[in-house]
């Protein structure tokens, strides 16, 4: 009783401002005074009953995907991740139950969802080992008003998938303490003793991710000009020979660290400083630059190239 | 010391309040949206026990000159509780507080002051106690009620 009087006054004023609103089982106390003149002089001061609520626990959940767009993968590939965010929107602590829907429509293929991981030591990346795998009602997260965590679903994408299709997982969070239609009470359930109630999500919240299956491709092309010494074609020893080398990708996605190698031919000499790469000079020297000429042939670094993108490297020989 | 002022304090409520010329008390409701049979929504007034972030509130406050003569210079206050947002009130007459009681005014009289020393006009939201001043005595034998709205934060 006496903290409930000292909480109208003086308590009250110290609670911390919370997105997700007050906290569970904070009392809420209103009381009212009056002031008048007694007619005998002097003044006289009333002050009301004191009113209470308790601030019972809302029970709301979001789930997000964190991943900018659709996640590249391949055919037959395992351990594929999808991030998603799940944050306790309501105002008491609760733990949430989370499911992966693997076989949803508006996609080309099902993937196989294989486990739930939880981004156990906060860094935003999938440990393989060291995060801790998801055993529903065995380690529900649990998080405080307006906490989030990490959460990756890992899937097998089947053999049969083919390059550009989209597979869909969805991630679902529910409040362990119960979901329904919004205003539901679960009597006695709330953190602090009140009831606990289920807020405007359901306290049931979804979020879909998707896989792409990405298969690019590349394809090298080799051609060769020649000039003679007498300003034909023919091939006579100072004939100069030209190689064209482009490499186009197709498909989808990318190719990374992809690298254009050509043998000098024999009977010919590499002629120094021909070396060029989409039209622009690359040094003979092992340096900086993209390329090299390494005694034995030409070397050019391409880096990553989209699929649709080609890349053109030309360098020159004497015949010997 | 000051534990013992607390304790004394509780002791003589109801010695005070049997005292008092003037009776006051505080009642608080919440608005609740009800889908009838026929699906249309009514809005009901409740007395809670508990309430949830968002519920609409109604403070009602009654009171009553039990005495035998007016009471003149009438003043009641109500401070607003630190997890409700104010949403203003039914009666007229009200005048507002945006720092916890030291100043009163209508609210576009009033201005809320930054930390960077900047003020900008006082909102519905900035209100932190309301208070009516009566210009009339309240005659023996007669009452009334104040109402104000507020949200729970």
């Amino acid at each position: 009783m006496t903290a409930s009087v000292l909480a109208a006054g003086t308590l009250c004023a110290a609670l911390p401002a919370h997105a997700a609103g007050t906290l569970a089982g904070t009392i809420i106390n209103n009381s009212a005074t009056a002031t008048y003149d007694l007619p005998t002089g002097g003044q006289d001061s009333v002050t009301s009953n004191i009113v209470s609520l308790t601030v019972d626990e809302l029970l709301d959940v979001s789930v997000a995907s964190t991943d900018g767009g659709d996640v590249a993968t391949s055919p037959a590939a395992t351990n594929q991740v999808l991030t998603f965010r799940v944050t306790n929107a309501g105002n008491g602590n609760e733990s949430f139950v989370l499911t992966a829907r693997d076989n949803v429509g508006g996609d080309d293929f099902n993937p196989s969802a294989t486990s739930i991981v939880i981004d156990s030591n906060g860094n935003g990346v999938y440990d393989p080992g060291i995060d801790t795998v998801y055993v529903a009602g065995a380690n529900n997260p649990l998080l405080a008003p307006d906490a989030s965590v990490l959460i990756f679903v890992l899937s097998s994408i089947p053999a049969g998938a083919t390059d550009g299709q989209r597979g869909r997982v969805d991630l679902v969070a529910v409040a362990a303490t119960g979901s329904g239609v919004p205003g539901t009470t679960f009597a006695g359930q709330g953190q602090g003793g009140g009831d606990a109630v289920v807020g405007a999500t359901g306290a049931d919240a979804e979020d879909d991710g998707f896989y792409a299956v990405s298969a690019a491709s590349v394809a090298f092309v080799k051609s060769a000009v020649v000039v003679d010494p007498f300003g034909g074609a023919t091939r006579v020893p100072g004939s100069i020979i030209t190689y064209r080398l482009v490499a186009s990708v197709s498909g989808s996605g990318s190719l990374a660290n992809l690298r254009i190698a050509d043998a000098i031919p024999a009977g010919s000499s590499f002629r120094a400083g021909t070396i060029t790469l989409e039209g622009a000079p690359v040094s003979d020297a092992a340096d900086a630059d993209a390329g090299e000429y390494t005694g034995s042939g030409i070397a050019v670094r391409l880096g990553t190239v989209a699929a649709g993108a080609a890349r053109t490297v030309t360098f020159q020989v004497a015949i010997d | 010391m000051r534990l013992f002022l607390i304790l004394l304090a509780f002791a003589l409520p109801s010695a005070a309040l049997a005292q008092n010329q003037v009776a006051l008390t505080s009642e608080v409701f919440v608005e609740r949206t009800v889908t009838d049979a026929s699906g249309a929504a009514r809005v009901t007034l409740e007395a809670p026990g508990v309430v949830t972030p968002g519920d609409h509130l109604v403070f009602v406050l009654s009171y009553r000159n039990n005495g035998s003569a007016p009471a003149s210079d009438f003043v009641v206050s109500n401070p607003i509780p630190d997890s409700v947002v104010f949403d203003g009130t039914e009666s007229p007459g009200a005048a507002y507080s945006v720092d916890g009681g030291r100043n009163w005014g209508a609210l576009s009289a009033l201005a809320v002051r930054a930390a960077d020393g900047t003020s900008r006009p006082a909102t519905l939201a900035d209100v932190n106690s309301v208070q009516w001043r009566f210009a009339q005595a309240i005659p023996a034998g007669s009452g009334g009620q104040l109402k104000f709205r507020g949200i729970v934060k």
